[in-house]
C-alpha cells in the first residue's frame, strides 16, 4: 500500500525543518514542563516545548467532553497551592485574563441523615461547623489547624519548591526547631493514625481521613503523616480556575511564547538523543530532531529512562531504579454531567449546595478505609466519592445558556473485570444512583448529557499517567521525598549528563504543586550560570537557613 | 486605568486571529477578545472520547496557494501541512470512483478512461496547467479585495477573467453565465464525475444549479486540487500556529472574555465593552485606531454595535441577509473498521485513500432533492427521501488521530436548513438529531454495508443549532457564514457597501468568513483587509508584504 499522505516537491506550506538547534528541549507540556520552560525562556534560553497531544497543559486539562458545547475539567479542578506556587508570583498571568477563585465554602461532607459538616476557608467557620458534632474536636481542630498552619508556611510549602535532601538528614535537621519535631512525630505515623489521634468524633474524622487520602494517599501507609497536615490546611485554600484549568496551562504558554520559546504541539517525542553518554535532544514520532544542550522530560522514570532513553544509553542503575517505579496505587472514574438547572442537595444546611467539593457516601472512617482497601485490592470501592458543580463559580465553561456542568469523582482500580471499556455504562449507572441518593436534582428530566471518563480514559488521553496515575506514580515512602522517582536525580538532574526530570514523578509529586517544574529550572539554571531573573521567596529562604 | 490598544479585535477565529498577527506585525498593538475558552473559532478539534480526535467544524486548510502564510511565515510557528495523494473521492453505489489528484494526475486519469476516454483526456488538459498559473488565478479570486465600492467595471475587465482567458484553455466569456452543472455538462460525460464535482462545489461555496457561479464551482474544486490539506494532527493546530505566530509579535489575548458592545463614539468605533463574567480587571478596552470584528456580519450589527449608532435602512438589510444553504450538520463516528467500498472503488481505494469521500454520486437529482428543502424558506430540518454526504478521514494518513485498531470517521457532513428557518423554533434540528443520524447512517452503509452499529464504538454530533450556541460565529450554524450566490459573492458581499471591509462605523472594520471571500479556512480576508488598512491607517509594512497585483485602489 502505498503513502496516503504524499511528500510534495516544493510544497505551497514550506516543510517543517528537519533539524532544529536550542539552548533546551523540554518533553512534555503539562504544568511542570511549562513552568521550566517559562523560567528559562525568560531567563534567555531558547526554548522548545514539545507536547504529545493537541493541547498544552497535561493533568490542567479542560476539554469539551460534553460534546458539543459544555466543558469541563477533566484532570485538575482544586489548585491547592495557588497562595505559594512561585511560578504564579514570578509572572504575572492576570494579563493573559487569568484568575483564581477561592470560595470559602470549600468541603462539605453529607451523611445519610442529611446533617453536613463544611470544611471552609475560614478557620472559625470550620470550627462552628465541626462543634455542631463534637465541642472537644471544634476544639482540637482550632488549636491544631494554627499549627497546620505554621507546618505549611514555614516547613511543607518552602520545601515543595527546593530540593529534597536524604531523610536521615532530613531528620536531624528537623530537630532544630519544636515546630520541626513536632512534624516528625506526626510523620512516622500512618494518616489514619494521625486523624484518629487528632480527632474524636467518627463523622468529623471521616472528612479529614477523606480530604487526606482522595487523591491517592493510603491511609495505612506509615512515614507519610505529614500529608496530613497539610492536605487538610491546602483543602482549605482550594483554588478554582476561571475559564477552567486549562487556562493555567495556557497563560504559562503565553509566556513561554513571548520570551521568545517555541511550543509544538502533536510532537510526541519518541527518543532522547545522545552523544558518548550525554543528552543532545529528542526525536519526534514523524523523525524531526531537536536538538540541545540541556533535554528536560517531564515524563514519568520508566517512560524518560527506559523508553526514550533506552537500553544503549541508560546506566544500569538508573534503568533499574526506574524498573522499580511504581503507579499510582488507584486511579479515578469520574462522571460529567450537563445540567439544566444548578441542582441542590438535600442536606439541611442549604449552604452545602454552595461547596466547592461535596464528598458524598462516607459515614464514617471505616468508609475510607474501605474504599482504599477496595480500590487496592482491584474491586470497584463503594460508590462514594466527591462532586463538584463548576458552573456554580464559572459560567464560562457552558456556552451552552442556562446549562451547568458538574461531576462525580470515585477511586477506581485500572484493572477491573471485563475491561473499562464494558464496564463504563454500568459504572456511570451506580454513580448516577449513589449521587441522586444526596440530591432531587439529579433526575433525567434535569440531565441534558452525560460522559465519563476511567482509568483507562485517563491513560489515553495521557500516557504519562500510566494505568491512571494521575500523580505519576505512587505516594509511599520508598517513592516521596528524596526518593522520588529515585535516590539517584531526585534533585532534578539524572545521572545522565544534560538530561534533568520535571515531572509529577520528580520531588515534590503531581497534583499541580509546580514545585518539580520550579526544582528543574533553577537546577537548570544553575548549572547553566545564569543568573535567575526571579528572586526566591522571603518563605523559601528562611527555611533553607532554618532546616538545610 | 483604561488598557488601551491601537487596534482590537474581536473574536479569536482564524480570520480574527490573521488580522492581528498581520497588525502586529507592522508593528501596531493589538487585543484580540475571544468569548471562547479555546482561540480557533471554527479552526477547532475536539477529544470528547480520550484518545480520539474529532472535527466539529473545518477539517481542510485551503489556503496553501494565499500569500498570508508566507508572510506570516506560519511554518516557523510550528505549523505543519499534510498533503495527500487524494484529497477527494467521489463513490457511486454501483462502486464507480472517481478522483482527481493534481500530485499525480495520469493516476486518475487512468481511472477516468475506464468511464470515459474524452473525460480523461479533458481532465490531462486542465491538469497540466503549471502550478504557477493556478496560484494565480487563484490568487486574482480569492486573494484580491473586490473593486471599490460603487466602481463600475466590467467582467471582461475583472483581472481573474483577463486570467481565466489568457490561461484556461477551452475558455469562453459566456461560461461566466454558466452553473456547474451546465459547465460540467459542457466539458465532460460522466455523471458520478459531474455529481462528485457538483458536491465539492456545493459544499465549498456556490450550488452547481446556481446560475453564474459555475466558474466559482470550479475553482473551489482547483482549490482542493493545490491548495488544500489538513495540518498535521488536525485543524486546530493551524489555530495554535496562528496564535503563536500573533504572540511573537506581540499581541496580547484575552480568551474567555466576550465581547458584549464595541463602543461607538460620534459614529466612530472606539473600543469595546466585555462581559461582567470576564476575569479580566478593567471590562473597557480602548481602541485607539480601529476596532475589527472577527464575528458574523448580523453578529457584529445587530447585537454589538448598538442600534442607535446604525442607519435604519442598513440595518433592515443586515436582517434580511440570507443565511441560507451551509448550516451543517456534523457527525464523528468512532469504528473499529474502515469503510469498505465494492467494486472500482475498492481497487482504486487499496492503493490510495481519499482523506474524503461523497457518497453516492449516483445523479445530480439526489442532490437537487437535498438542497430544494435545504434552500427553501421555513421548513422543517427533516431529511431528504435520498441524500449525499461527505465521510472525511484523516487516521489513515494521520496516527495521531486515534489509538491503533481504531478508526474516526470526522467529519461526516450534512448540510440542512438554517435553524432560524424552522417552523418548529431553532431547536427542532436537536430534536431530529436521531433521526438525521440514521439516515446518514443508511446513507453511509449502501456503499460500505460493513459499518454496522457493532462497528461504531461511539459517535457525536454537532448540529447547525449547537455550533450557533458554542460559537457565537456561527450564526444560523453555517460555516461559510452567508451564502456564495451571486447576490452575496464579490463585490456585493455581504452588502455592496461592506465588500471592501468598511463599515458605517468609522475606523470598525469586518475580518470574518461573511466578507469576501468567506469561509473554508481560506486565511484570505485578513490579507485582503490588509489593503484597505494600509490606506487608513497609513501602514508600512516591511519587505515581507506584497499587496496583490491585481489589486484596485481607492481613487483619492
Amino acid at each position: 500500500m502505498r503513502p496516503f499522505r504524499v511528500k510534495m516537491e516544493n510544497p505551497l506550506v514550506p516543510d517543517p525543518e528537519p533539524e532544529v538547534r536550542s539552548d533546551v528541549v523540554v518533553i512534555g507540556g503539562g504544568p511542570n514542563g511549562l513552568i521550566t520552560a517559562a523560567y528559562l525562556a525568560r531567563a534567555g534560553l531558547s526554548v522548545v516545548l514539545l507536547e504529545r497531544r493537541q493541547e498544552l497543559g497535561g493533568g490542567l486539562a479542560t476539554e469539551e467532553i460534553l460534546y458539543p458545547g459544555v466543558f469541563a475539567n477533566t484532570h485538575a479542578v482544586y489548585h491547592m497551592m495557588v497562595d505559594y506556587m512561585p511560578a504564579l508570583a514570578d509572572f504575572d498571568l492576570s494579563r493573559h485574563a487569568l484568575t483564581f477563585i477561592k470560595p470559602n465554602l470549600q468541603t462539605a461532607i453529607h451523611f445519610k441523615d442529611r446533617s453536613s459538616l463544611i470544611l471552609c476557608n475560614s478557620f472559625q467557620d470550620t470550627a462552628d461547623q465541626i462543634a455542631k458534632f463534637s465541642g472537644p474536636d471544634a476544639k482540637t481542630f482550632t488549636h491544631k489547624i494554627r499549627l497546620y498552619k505554621s507546618f505549611v508556611d514555614e516547613i511543607l510549602a518552602p520545601a515543595t519548591y527546593y530540593p529534597p535532601v536524604p531523610p536521615v538528614e532530613f531528620a536531624v535537621n528537623l530537630g532544630r526547631t519544636p515546630l520541626g519535631r513536632e512534624l516528625l512525630a506526626i510523620s512516622e505515623m500512618s494518616p489514619r493514625e494521625v486523624v484518629e489521634q487528632t480527632f474524636v468524633h467518627d463523622k468529623v474524622r471521616a472528612l479529614m481521613l477523606y480530604i487526606s487520602c482522595m487523591w491517592g494517599l493510603d491511609p495505612e501507609v506509615t512515614g507519610l503523616g505529614f500529608m496530613v497536615p497539610l492536605l487538610i490546611y491546602r483543602n482549605m485554600n482550594k483554588c478554582l480556575c476561571v475559564g477552567g484549568s486549562h487556562k493555567m496551562a495556557s497563560s504559562l504558554g503565553k509566556e513561554i511564547l513571548q520570551n521568545g520559546g517555541q511550543i509544538l504541539e502533536v510532537s510526541e517525542v519518541t527518543k532522547i538523543l545522545t552523544e558518548g553518554g550525554r543528552a543532545v535532544g529528542a526525536e519526534t514520532w514523524d523523525g524531526r530532531r531537536f536538538l540541545a544542550g540541556t533535554v528536560i522530560s517531564s515524563l514519568p522514570p520508566k517512560q524518560t529512562f527506559l523508553d526514550l532513553l533506552g537500553p544503549d544509553a541508560c546506566p544500569a542503575e538508573l534503568a533499574g531504579a526506574a524498573r522499580n517505579w511504581k503507579w499510582d496505587k488507584w486511579s479515578f472514574f469520574t462522571l460529567h454531567l450537563a445540567l439544566k438547572k444548578l441542582p441542590r442537595y438535600r442536606a439541611q444546611d442549604p449552604d452545602v449546595s454552595r461547596a466547592f467539593m461535596n464528598v458524598l457516601g462516607v459515614e464514617g472512617m471505616a468508609d475510607v478505609v474501605a474504599m482504599a482497601d477496595a480500590a487496592l485490592e482491584g474491586e470497584l470501592p463503594l460508590p462514594a466519592g466527591h462532586a463538584t458543580v463548576e458552573s456554580c463559580y464559572d459560567g464560562t465553561l457552558t456556552r451552552v445558556h442556562g446549562l451547568s456542568t458538574a461531576f462525580f469523582q470515585i477511586m477506581a482500580p485500572y484493572d477491573v473485570q471485563g475491561g473499562w471499556e464494558k464496564r463504563k455504562p454500568e459504572v456511570e449507572e451506580r454513580l448516577l444512583a449513589a449521587w441522586r441518593e444526596y440530591s432531587d436534582d439529579l433526575g433525567d428530566d434535569n440531565i441534558a448529557m452525560i460522559s465519563s471518563e476511567s482509568p483507562l480514559d485517563i491513560e489515553r488521553r495521557n500516557p504519562a499517567m500510566a494505568r491512571g496515575s494521575i500523580k505519576h506514580g505512587d505516594y509511599s515512602a520508598l517513592q516521596m521525598g528524596f526518593f522520588r522517582p529515585n535516590d539517584l536525580c531526585s534533585g532534578s538532574r539524572t545521572p545522565v549528563e544534560g538530561l534533568y526530570l520535571c515531572g509529577a514523578s520528580l520531588y515534590p509529586g503531581g497534583l499541580i504543586l509546580g514545585g518539580p517544574g520550579y526544582i528543574a529550572a533553577n537546577a537548570v539554571a544553575r548549572d547553566l550560570d545564569l543568573s535567575p531573573w526571579w528572586k526566591v521567596p522571603e518563605g523559601i529562604k528562611k527555611y533553607v537557613e532554618t532546616y538545610l | 486605568m483604561v488598557p488601551s490598544y491601537d487596534v482590537v479585535v474581536v473574536g479569536g477565529g482564524p480570520n480574527g486571529m490573521g488580522i492581528a498577527a498581520y497588525l502586529a506585525k507592522c508593528g501596531l498593538s493589538v487585543c484580540v477578545c475571544e468569548d471562547r475558552l479555546e482561540l480557533g473559532g471554527g479552526v477547532e478539534n475536539a477529544e470528547p472520547l480520550p484518545g480520539f480526535r474529532i472535527d466539529p467544524h473545518a477539517t481542510y486548510f485551503y489556503g496553501a496557494a494565499g500569500p498570508a502564510v508566507e508572510q506570516l511565515e506560519l511554518h516557523k510557528f510550528g505549523f505543519r501541512m499534510h498533503y495527500y495523494q487524494d484529497l477527494m473521492g467521489a463513490v457511486s453505489s454501483d462502486g464507480q470512483a472517481v478522483s482527481l489528484s493534481m500530485v499525480e494526475p495520469e493516476r486518475s486519469a487512468r481511472y477516468l478512461e475506464r468511464y470515459s476516454k474524452r473525460d480523461a483526456d479533458t481532465w490531462r488538459l486542465y491538469s497540466q496547467l503549471p502550478r504557477a498559473q493556478m496560484v494565480h488565478l487563484l490568487r486574482s479570486i480569492y486573494w484580491t479585495p473586490p473593486p471599490p465600492v460603487g466602481m463600475r467595471i466590467n467582467r471582461e475587465d475583472l483581472p481573474w477573467v483577463k486570467i481565466l482567458r489568457e490561461y484556461l484553455p477551452l475558455f469562453d466569456l459566456s461560461w461566466l453565465d454558466l452553473s456547474l452543472f451546465e459547465l460540467m455538462d459542457l466539458l465532460v460525460e460522466n455523471e458520478t464525475l459531474k455529481v462528485g464535482m457538483g458536491m465539492a462545489s456545493w459544499y465549498n461555496g456556490p450550488h452547481p444549479d446556481w446560475a453564474g457561479t459555475g466558474i466559482f464551482g470550479l475553482t473551489c474544486n482547483l482549490l482542493n486540487g493545490i491548495s488544500t490539506g489538513s495540518p498535521a494532527g488536525g485543524m486546530h493546530t493551524l489555530a495554535h500556529a496562528l496564535a503563536r505566530c500573533c504572540m511573537r509579535h506581540g499581541v496580547r489575548f484575552l480568551t474567555n472574555c466576550r465581547v458584549e458592545e464595541i463602543i461607538v463614539e460620534d459614529g466612530c468605533a472606539k473600543g469595546v465593552r466585555l462581559a461582567d463574567d470576564a476575569p479580566v480587571k478593567c471590562r473597557t478596552i480602548r481602541a485607539d485606531r480601529a476596532v475589527i470584528s472577527g464575528v458574523h456580519v448580523k453578529e457584529t450589527f445587530q447585537k454589538l454595535v448598538p442600534a442607535r449608532d446604525l442607519p435604519l435602512d442598513f440595518r433592515q438589510r443586515i436582517a434580511d441577509l440570507c443565511l441560507k444553504g451551509s448550516s451543517l450538520f456534523t457527525l464523528a463516528l468512532i469504528t473499529t473498521e474502515n469503510p469498505r467500498w465494492s467494486g472500482d472503488a475498492a481497487e482504486f481505494y487499496a492503493e490510495t485513500y481519499p482523506t474524503c469521500i461523497f457518497t453516492p454520486c449516483d445523479s445530480r437529482e439526489i442532490l437537487r432533492s437535498q438542497t430544494r428543502e435545504v434552500d427553501s424558506l421555513h421548513t422543517h430540518p427533516t431529511r431528504p427521501e435520498s441524500m449525499l454526504v461527505p465521510i472525511c478521514q484523516h487516521d489513515m494518513a494521520d496516527p495521531t488521530r486515534c489509538p491503533r485498531g481504531y478508526h474516526v470517521l470526522s467529519p461526516i457532513y450534512l448540510q440542512v436548513p438554517p435553524p432560524e428557518d424552522h417552523v418548529d423554533g431553532p431547536e427542532a434540528v436537536n430534536h431530529a438529531r436521531e433521526e438525521i443520524v440514521a439516515s446518514i447512517l443508511a446513507t453511509i452503509r449502501k456503499a460500505s454495508p460493513n459499518l454496522t452499529d457493532d462497528k461504531i464504538v461511539a459517535r457525536f454530533v454537532n448540529t447547525p443549532y449547537d455550533s450557533s450556541l458554542r460559537n457565537m460565529g456561527f450564526v444560523g450554524g453555517g460555516w461559510y457564514g452567508i451564502r456564495q450566490s451571486e447576490d452575496e459573492w464579490h463585490h456585493r458581499r455581504p452588502l455592496p457597501e461592506l465588500a471592501r471591509y468598511r463599515t458605517p462605523v468609522d475606523g470598525l472594520y469586518l475580518c470574518n468568513h461573511t466578507s469576501y471571500p468567506g469561509g473554508l479556512a481560506l486565511f484570505a480576508v485578513p490579507y485582503n483587509l490588509m489593503h484597505i488598512l494600509i490606506e487608513d491607517l497609513k501602514l508600512a509594512p516591511g519587505p515581507w508584504w506584497y499587496p496583490s497585483p491585481d489589486y484596485i485602489a481607492e481613487e483619492v
